[in-house]
C-alpha cells in the first residue's frame, strides 16, 4: 500500500448532521445537511503500467499501434479502432513536449480544488507522441496569469515527491523557467525546482498627498461597506463566512472583518490576520468594491497582492458583494 | 416510411437559482401539467415518456426518473431517460422523435428537469463550488478528474484553441456586447432566472475572470427548473391542432454527433466543435435545407459560454469561421439582424437547468415561430468534455 498525505475526503469538507428552516414568502421549508459518498478500491486494469511507471519509475508511457504507428499518450487503449482493432504496444516517450493549444487557467475552482487555484490544465504533446496528455500546468514565478502557457510553449514533466499512481503525481512547467540540466533530466522532481516564494510587497512611504488619497478612499470604502451590510443579497454572499483581513496601502492600514455581523472596517492593525492584502493605491480595492472592475482581476494583474492564493475564495465573495449591490440598484 | 412528428404542447416552470419550495418531483409535475394544458390533452392520452435528466448527483438519486413516472400519471407506460451532459435535452427530443417517427407511439412526453443547487460546499459556505464539483464528476475519471477538470476549463480549451487559430476573432468587446444583448432580450421572458439583470458591455468586461478567458457575465448560470413538450405523430398532431387552434411546429430535421474525448492526431481537433458541424449538417440534410444562411431565422443555441456561442454559429455555417464577430460587427444577430439568436436570453440569462435547458430552448423557439409568424428555427444542445456532444433540431411552422 502506498499512501498519500491526506484522507480521501478531507475532514473540512464534511458537515455536521442537522437541518434548518428557510422561509420563502412567509412559508417555512426544511433544508437538511446531507451527502452522497461511495468509497472505492478502484481498479486501474490495463492502465496500470502507465500509472505504475509514473509512480515507481518516473517514466512516461504511451502505446503504439502495430499497424498505423500512431503513438497515443496516455496509453488509453490496447487496440487501435482506426486499424480494425490492431494491437498496440507500450513504449516510453520523452518528458518534454509542447502545448497543443493555449491553456485555460482556473481561478474559481470547484470545492475539491480551491486549495490548488489558480491552476492551469492543458494538453501536452510530448516528444514521440501523436496525442496529448492532459496535465496540470504551473509557473515557478508566482500566480499563473494569461500569456505564460500559450500554444507551442515548451514544457517539462515534473514528478511529485510523494506519488501514489494518479495523474496528480505529475505536472508541467515551462522549460524556459528551468536550467538546461533540469530540462534534460528524466524524472525531475518538484523539490529540484526553485519556486518563487510569496513575499509581501513593501508599501512605499506616503507623501501628504498619498495620505490624503488614502483617507478619501477609506472614507468611500466605509460607505460602500455600510451599503453592503444593508443589502440582503450582498449579506447572503458572505453568509457563514469569517475572515480577518489586513489591508495595507500607501498611507495606512486597516482591518476588513467578515463575520456573522456582516462586513466592517476597523482602523487597527491585526496581529494574526487570516490573510493580507497589499496595494500601493487603496483606490484599487475601492474600485473593486464599488463595482468599477473586479478585485479578482486586480490580483491577477498584480495591482493587488494577497498573501494566500486560496483566499481567492474570499476575493470572489467581495466581488460578488459588489455586483449584488449593483444588481439591487437595478431592481 | 417514417412519420412526421410535431410539437403540440409546451411549457416551462420558472428557472431559478434555487427552489427551496419545490423538489424535482414537483417541478417535473408542474411542467407536465402545463404542457398537457397547452396541448389540451389529458396525460392519459400520452403514450410514452422521455426524461432528460443530466446528473444523478444533482437529484441525489440514481435513476431519478423512476420516482416521477408514476406521479406524472405515466405508470404502466413506456419511460426511458437520456443523459448526455449539456446536450441531454436535445438528445431527449431526438429520442422521442425517433420512436414516434417509427410508429411505436402516437404521442410522447419530453420532460427535462434538474435540481442542481441543493449541492453545497460547507468549506466556502456557498453552492457554486459544489455544483461545479458535481459536474466535475462527468470528466474522465482516470486522467482528468484528479487534476481539476471542469466543464468551464474544458470548454475554455476549445475556445482558446480557436483563438490560437483566429487571433482577431472573439474580441472581448464583442463577447461582452453579445452578453449585454442577451441580457436585454431576456427582459421579455418571465420564466427566466435573470429577467431583470440587464448589464452593459462595460459591466461584462469588468466582471471577474472565472476561468481564463471566461468572465463571470459570459458564462451560463446554474438553475433549477423543468420544461416539457408534448410531441405527436402527424395524424394525431393535426387532430390536436384542430382542437387547440394552434399550428403544429414540425420537427423536420435532426442531427447528432459525438467527438473523440482525447486530443491530437486523428482525434479531437481542439480548435473546432466538429460535433456542432456534423450535427447541424445532418439536421439540414434531413430538413432539406441547402443554404442555412437563407433558411434559418431563429437560433436557440446552447450558450454555455458566449465565446462558444460564436464558434457554434460558425460551425452551423451561419457566419464564416474566423469571422464570428460579424454576428455583432455586421449586425447578423443584433436587433433587426438576419438571425434571432436566443430570444429567451439563452442559458446565460434564462438559466441552465441542465436536463431542461434544451427543452426550454425548443419551447422558446416554438413560441417565437408562432408569435412572429416565422418559418424555421434551429435548436441546439452541446455537452460533455471539450464540447464533445451535439444534437440539433430544425423546427418549422
Amino acid at each position: 500500500m502506498k499512501t498519500g498525505t491526506g484522507k480521501v475526503i478531507p475532514y473540512e469538507y464534511i458537515p455536521d448532521e442537522g437541518s434548518e428552516i428557510e422561509t420563502v414568502d412567509g412559508r417555512q421549508y426544511l433544508i437538511a445537511n446531507d451527502a452522497m459518498y461511495t468509497f472505492f478500491k478502484r481498479t486501474k486494469g490495463e492502465l496500470s503500467p502507465f500509472f505504475l511507471a509514473l509512480r515507481d519509475e518516473k517514466r512516461l508511457l504511451g502505446c503504439k499501434c502495430v499497424e498505423c504507428g500512431l503513438v497515443r499518450v496516455p496509453p488509453f487503449l490496447t487496440h487501435c479502432p482506426d486499424c480494425n482493432f490492431a494491437s498496440t504496444k507500450l513504449l516510453e516517450v520523452e518528458q518534454v513536449g509542447i502545448l497543443n493549444s493555449t491553456a485555460p487557467i482556473t481561478y474559481f475552482a470547484t470545492s475539491l480544488f480551491q486549495h490548488m487555484a489558480p491552476y492551469g490544465r492543458g494538453r501536452v504533446i510530448f516528444r514521440g507522441a501523436d496525442t496529448a496528455l492532459s496535465v496540470n500546468l504551473y509557473t515557478t514565478t508566482g500566480i499563473l496569469v494569461p500569456g505564460i502557457l500559450n500554444k507551442g510553449t515548451e514544457v517539462k514533466l515534473i514528478f511529485r515527491t510523494n506519488r501514489i499512481g494518479e495523474m496528480t503525481d505529475v505536472f508541467c512547467v515551462p522549460t524556459s523557467e528551468l536550467s538546461r540540466d533540469q530540462v534534460e533530466k528524466r524524472g525531475l522532481e518538484e523539490s529540484e525546482i526553485d519556486w518563487e516564494s510569496p513575499v509581501e510587497p513593501n508599501v512605499l512611504d506616503a507623501s501628504a498627498e498619498d495620505t490624503s488619497v488614502y483617507r478619501e478612499a477609506l472614507k468611500e470604502i466605509k460607505s460602500i461597506v455600510e451599503e453592503m451590510n444593508r443589502n440582503d443579497r450582498a449579506r447572503k454572499d458572505i453568509a457563514g463566512w469569517r475572515r480577518d483581513i489586513a489591508v495595507k496601502a500607501r498611507g495606512g492600514q486597516f482591518a476588513l472583518i467578515i463575520d456573522e455581523r456582516g462586513i466592517r472596517i476597523e482602523e487597527k492593525e491585526l496581529s494574526a490576520p487570516d490573510f493580507i492584502m497589499v496595494s500601493q493605491d487603496l483606490r484599487v480595492l475601492l474600485d473593486g468594491l464599488a463595482y468599477r472592475g473586479a478585485i479578482t482581476d486586480s490580483v491577477i494583474n498584480k495591482r493587488l497582492w494577497i498573501s494566500k492564493n486560496p483566499e481567492f475564495t474570499t476575493i470572489f465573495k467581495l466581488d460578488r458583494m459588489a455586483r449584488s449591490v449593483a444588481r439591487s440598484k437595478k431592481d | 416510411m417514417s412519420k412526421r412528428v410535431g410539437i403540440i404542447g409546451a411549457a416551462v416552470t420558472p428557472f431559478k437559482g434555487r427552489w427551496q419550495e419545490k423538489t424535482y418531483y414537483e417541478l417535473a409535475q408542474w411542467a407536465t401539467r402545463e404542457a398537457c394544458k397547452d396541448a389540451q390533452v389529458s396525460i392519459h392520452d400520452v403514450e410514452s415518456a422521455f426524461y432528460g435528466i443530466y446528473n444523478d448527483i444533482f437529484e441525489r438519486t440514481c435513476i431519478p426518473e423512476h420516482a416521477i413516472h408514476g406521479l406524472l400519471g405515466m405508470q404502466n407506460k413506456f419511460g426511458t431517460r437520456i443523459s448526455t451532459g449539456g446536450a441531454t435535452g436535445a438528445y431527449t427530443m431526438s429520442a422521442a422523435h425517433a420512436y414516434l417517427a417509427a410508429g411505436r407511439f402516437k404521442t410522447a412526453l419530453v420532460l427535462g428537469v434538474e435540481k442542481a443547487t441543493d449541492c453545497f460546499d460547507f468549506a466556502s459556505m456557498s453552492a457554486t463550488p459544489e455544483v461545479i464539483k458535481t459536474i466535475g464528476w462527468s470528466g474522465d475519471s482516470f486522467f482528468e478528474q484528479p487534476i481539476g477538470w471542469t466543464a468551464s476549463d474544458s470548454y475554455a480549451e476549445v475556445v482558446l484553441a480557436y483563438m490560437d487559430e483566429h487571433p482577431g476573432d472573439l474580441k472581448p468587446e464583442t463577447t461582452a456586447e453579445i452578453s449585454a444583448q442577451l441580457s436585454r432580450q431576456v427582459r421579455t421572458n418571465p420564466y427566466a432566472q435573470r429577467q431583470f439583470d440587464q448589464v452593459t458591455r462595460e459591466e461584462v468586461m469588468n466582471s471577474r475572470l472565472v476561468v481564463y478567458p471566461f468572465r463571470e457575465l459570459e458564462i451560463c448560470v446554474y438553475s433549477e427548473g423543468a420544461a416539457a413538450l408534448i410531441l405527436a405523430e402527424e395524424e394525431t398532431a393535426l387532430a390536436i391542432s384542430r382542437n387547440t387552434g394552434k399550428p403544429v411546429v414540425w420537427i423536420t430535421g435532426l442531427g447528432e454527433a459525438n467527438e473523440h474525448s482525447f486530443v491530437g492526431k486523428n482525434h479531437k481537433i481542439m480548435s473546432r466543435i466538429m460535433s456542432d458541424y456534423y450535427a447541424s449538417r445532418r439536421a439540414y440534410e434531413m430538413a432539406g435545407i441547402k443554404d442555412p444562411t437563407q433558411s434559418i431565422q431563429i437560433v436557440e443555441l446552447h450558450d454555455a459560454f458566449v465565446h462558444q456561442l460564436e464558434i457554434s454559429m460558425a460551425e452551423f455555417g451561419l457566419v464564416p469561421p474566423g469571422r464570428a464577430d460579424a454576428l455583432i460587427d455586421e449586425g447578423l444577430m443584433t436587433p433587426g439582424g438576419k438571425y434571432l439568436v436566443n430570444p429567451c436570453g439563452g442559458l446565460i440569462y434564462c438559466g441552465h437547468a441542465v436536463g431542461a435547458s434544451n427543452v426550454m430552448s425548443a419551447w422558446s423557439a416554438r413560441n417565437e415561430l408562432l408569435a412572429r409568424g416565422l418559418h424555421t428555427a434551429l435548436v441546439h444542445g452541446t455537452g460533455s468534455t471539450i464540447a464533445q456532444y451535439t444534437a440539433c433540431l430544425i423546427l418549422e411552422c
